[in-house]
């Protein structure tokens, strides 16, 4: 565990350790390649990370402090000649933006039920400065230990009546105290069941690493009520919201809709809306289809709509009544998952550590070594890098980024609360004017062992317009009960934070001055799954090593007989590690609970 | 009916101090004396007749490349219900570094009560070890392990009784219910046709 110097020499360095990197790392160490993989930050998963709630307040507070001036090391007298340097950018702030924390709920455990808390000022949309939320109120000097952000909002209760007497109230203290229990993610994302990731964790084996839940119930926000959306076809039977006349149509829309036919090639090119509303299929399962089956926008045409309709058609019921799966401890376990596969392949980790530099071989205008940030140099053949690791002056156009408004809500019921401990819930939510952007949101419920009991946490995420709490928290005041919308019947927001994170879909469009040994990766998108960095991650492999399989199954640990399995002492030297043949035989389940799922 | 139990147990320690030898040497009685650096194991699988109504199952999970430079995954320890921790009696510094590695376990994982996982601690190569060695009884009081043992991968001493001494203490733990499994977890998987039966392993998720 020692800080011992690294070894010198590599295949493939990689810098990052958000999703796309992970399983470049993985699929590079799978098939014998050295990989060294390095992330500046001290947690694994870069923006994809999901932390405890008491990590999060560390990981706010870093956010909302001033960035560091970068200190540039001048590590020019290591170059030797044909040698050039090219310096990395060492802050990572440029990606998370608008930081903005809310604390609804009394700091202290009551004996009474509390009324509501109200904030006192309006949030400051520049709240990236620490000063303008620095305003300790009454009760703040108590509970600064150390690791929470200054900027944190607590007001003093005040002392309401409060008409609905429910259980007690949970404080602030009560989820710093619990906050081991929470695995708050920085992306809000589902995994489709038929996506690019579960497919690759399925054929890699990197799902022995990894428990799912499925997602049980689709929702949406419709004229001021959450409404449940009928998609399987247990579901439209069991509807009570849809008529018989509506049952059956929705059933021959969505037989239909499985193959492509004349009638829907005619429409290519032409609004799915006009499509969906020529079906003659009424107000309620046109909304259904459009924003809760396709999640399109009215816009788009219909053969987008359609292919999304078929790919959730495709997802639904291959493990449940939903197309998704959401990962237990949250999404942040995913990079990691494909991190242990790379190690247990040979790679090797370091956090806390970074590179200073990229050493480039002016001859080949290749890149053959980095730089850490002590200075030793680190030869490879092949470098991997987050898109945050490259300075501005790297980047050949100028497009201005783009961003995801995200808000992250801690809940004290759902939002739907039936049989709600074991609900995990997709929530659709339309624009609320036309060409705005539609809102994703997720509610997890403590099953999914991200939230303490008693508490949901809600992620909501849209493109961004302008700041996070600007986009959302219009949608946060009208589903739920905050001290902006202190009659609400909805559940109440305890805690809730706000932020924009750089929207990485953008990264393709873009072209970078760099060698060509070095491929960018970037980070999460706005897209609901995960195939932006699957897509990624394999085709840095392609690039790099076009004849290899990417991410072949790992064998089965019970199933690798080792060289010389003999009985009774040997010294048989050479073969004594290596992996022998694995056996062709479908080895035991893998382990001990739960559905245990075939890929077919 | 028998009751099969299934225990997620790590192995960790210093490079070099002999923890793949005493998995092998536990799960597939074989030694070498060949130095390799552990590749393409994730963990290994042993199983004990415990006694006449219990079947129990050691996942030993074995550290991999990464954990040199003290940075796991929480996938590696999560669920864990029991450590081995292991140091190279002919090297000091693999014996300084057991405190750190203790330290990184309890801060990784508890058991659902908040208290730590049970570890023993192995004083590995004993073979090679003249005198005799230091107790270590008031070492392991005061540092929280629940036993210690002094083992040789080589010539098999004590590793199944530093396991048995683990199991019992897991078991101990598994009295009062310790993991609290939620209902319906879905494991992915993709083997198509298993037919073997599937693992009847009622016990581990409703405790
Ligand atoms: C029975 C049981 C099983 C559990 N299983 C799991 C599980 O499988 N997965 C899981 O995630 N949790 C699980 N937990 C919760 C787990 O114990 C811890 O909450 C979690 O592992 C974090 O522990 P920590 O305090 O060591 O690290 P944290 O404080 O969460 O930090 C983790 C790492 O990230 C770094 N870090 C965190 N935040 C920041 C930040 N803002 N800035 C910089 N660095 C940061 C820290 O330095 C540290 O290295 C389980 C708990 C129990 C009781
Ligand atoms: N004499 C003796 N040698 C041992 C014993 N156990 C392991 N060794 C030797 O110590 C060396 C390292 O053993 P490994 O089992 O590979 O150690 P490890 O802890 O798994 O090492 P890493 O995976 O690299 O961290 C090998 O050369 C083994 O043969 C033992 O009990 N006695
Ligand atoms: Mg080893």
């Amino acid at each position: 565990m020692a800080a011992e110097d690294l070894p010198s020499e590599f295949d493939v360095v990689i810098l990052g350790t958000g999703l796309a990197e992970s399983v470049a790392a993985a699929a590079f160490s799978r098939v014998g390649q050295r990989v060294l993989h390095l992330d500046r930050r001290s947690y694994y998963a870069a923006n994809w990370a999901s932390f405890t709630f008491n990590a999060l307040l560390t990981w706010i507070q870093q956010h909302q402090e001033e960035p560091q001036p970068e200190e540039v090391q001048d590590w020019s007298s290591l170059l030797e000649e044909g040698e050039e340097l090219i310096y990395l950018s060492q802050s990572d702030s440029a990606s998370i933006r608008n930081v903005q924390v809310f604390c609804y709920t009394s700091e202290e455990d009551e004996e009474e039920e509390e009324a509501l808390n109200t904030t006192e000022e309006e949030p400051k949309p520049d709240s990236a400065d620490p000063q303008a939320q620095t305003e300790p109120g009454p009760e703040e000097a108590s509970h600064t230990e150390g690791d929470e952000p200054e900027s944190l909002q607590l007001v003093p209760p005040a002392a309401q009546n409060q008409s609905e007497p429910s259980k007690k109230k949970i404080s602030y203290a009560h989820l710093v105290r619990e906050g081991r229990r929470f695995n708050i993610d920085l992306v809000s994302k589902l995994m489709y069941s038929r996506g690019s990731l579960v497919d690759l964790l399925i054929k890699s084996n990197v799902s022995r690493y990894a428990e799912f839940k499925n997602v049980t119930r689709i929702l949406t926000f419709r004229n001021g009520r959450v409404e449940q959306v009928p998609c399987s076809r247990s579901d439209v039977f069991a509807s009570r919201q849809l008529s018989v006349v509506e049952k059956r149509k929705l059933m021959r829309f969505l037989t239909s809709c499985a193959e492509e036919t004349e009638e829907q090639r005619a429409y290519n090119g032409r609004p799915y809306m006009e499509f969906l509303s020529d079906q003659k299929l009424g107000d309620n399962l046109q909304h259904f289809l459009l924003h809760s089956i396709a999640m399109v926008t009215e816009a788009t045409p219909t053969e987008e709509g359609l292919a999304a309709t078929r790919h959730f058609l495709r997802c639904l019921g291959r493990y449940g009544n939903t197309p998704f799966l959401f990962p237990v401890y949250g999404l942040g376990e995913i990079p990691q998952c494909f991190c242990r596969m790379c190690a247990v392949f040979g790679g090797i980790y370091c956090l806390r550590h970074s590179v200073s530099c990229l050493l480039l071989d002016t001859h080949s205008n290749r890149c053959k070594a980095v730089i850490d940030s002590r200075g030793q140099r680190i030869s490879c053949s092949h470098v991997v890098l987050e898109e945050g690791f490259v300075g501005a002056d790297r980047k050949r156009t100028n497009t201005p980024p783009r961003f995801l408004s995200r808000a992250v809500l801690i809940t004290d019921r759902s939002i739907l609360p039936t049989d709600s401990e074991q609900q995990v819930s997709m929530v659709t939510v339309p624009p609320a004017a036309a060409g705005g952007p539609a809102v994703k949101m997720v509610e997890l419920s403590p099953s999914t062992m991200t939230c303490s009991p008693g508490t949901y946490l809600v992620h909501l995420t849209c493109p961004s317009i302008g700041p996070a709490h600007q986009d959302l928290s219009p949608l946060v005041t009208s589903m739920f009960r905050t001290p902006e919308s202190p009659d609400h019947e909805g559940p109440s927001v305890l805690w809730s934070l706000f932020f924009n994170m750089a929207d990485g879909s953008g990264l393709e469009a873009e072209g970078h001055d760099l060698p060509e040994n070095v491929y960018l990766s970037s980070g999460p998108d706005a897209e609901l799954g995960h195939d932006h960095a699957i897509r990624q991650a394999e085709s840095i492999f392609q690039k790099v090593l076009p004849e290899e399989e990417f991410c072949p199954p790992a064998p089965n640990p019970e199933d690798i007989l080792y060289d010389g399995d003999t009985l009774g002492d040997t010294a048989d030297g050479e073969t004594g590690d290596t992996i022998g043949d694995i056996t062709d035989k479908p080895p035991p389940p893998e382990r001990r609970d739960g559905q245990n799922l075939k890929s077919e | 009916m028998q009751q099969e139990l299934l225990f997620k147990v790590l192995v960790i320690g210093d490079l070099g101090v002999g923890k793949t030898s005493i998995i092998k040497r536990y799960v597939h009685q074989i030694f070498s004396q060949h130095y390799r650096a552990t590749i393409g194991v994730d963990f290994a699988l042993k199983v004990l007749q415990w006694d006449n109504d219990t079947v129990i199952r050691l996942q030993l999970w074995d550290i991999a490349g990464q954990e040199r430079y003290g940075n796991m995954t929480r996938v590696y320890y999560r669920e864990a219900v029991g450590a081995l921790v292991v140091f190279d009696v002919t090297r000091a510094s693999t014996f300084d570094a057991v405190l750190k590695w203790k330290d990184d376990l309890d801060s990784k994982v508890t058991l659902n009560h908040g208290r730590p996982v049970p570890a023993v601690l192995l004083a590995n190569k004993s073979d090679q070890l003249g005198s005799q060695q230091p107790k270590l009884d008031s070492f392991c009081r005061e540092n929280g392990f629940v036993g210690w043992f002094e083992t040789s991968a080589k010539e098999n001493a004590n590793i199944e009784e530093a396991a048995r001494c683990l199991v019992e203490n897991i078991l101990n733990n598994e009295e009062s219910p310790v993991v609290e499994r939620e209902p319906a977890s879905l494991i992915l998987s993709g083997f198509t046709n298993t037919n073997k039966d599937p693992l009847n392993c009622s016990s581990c998720m409703k405790q």
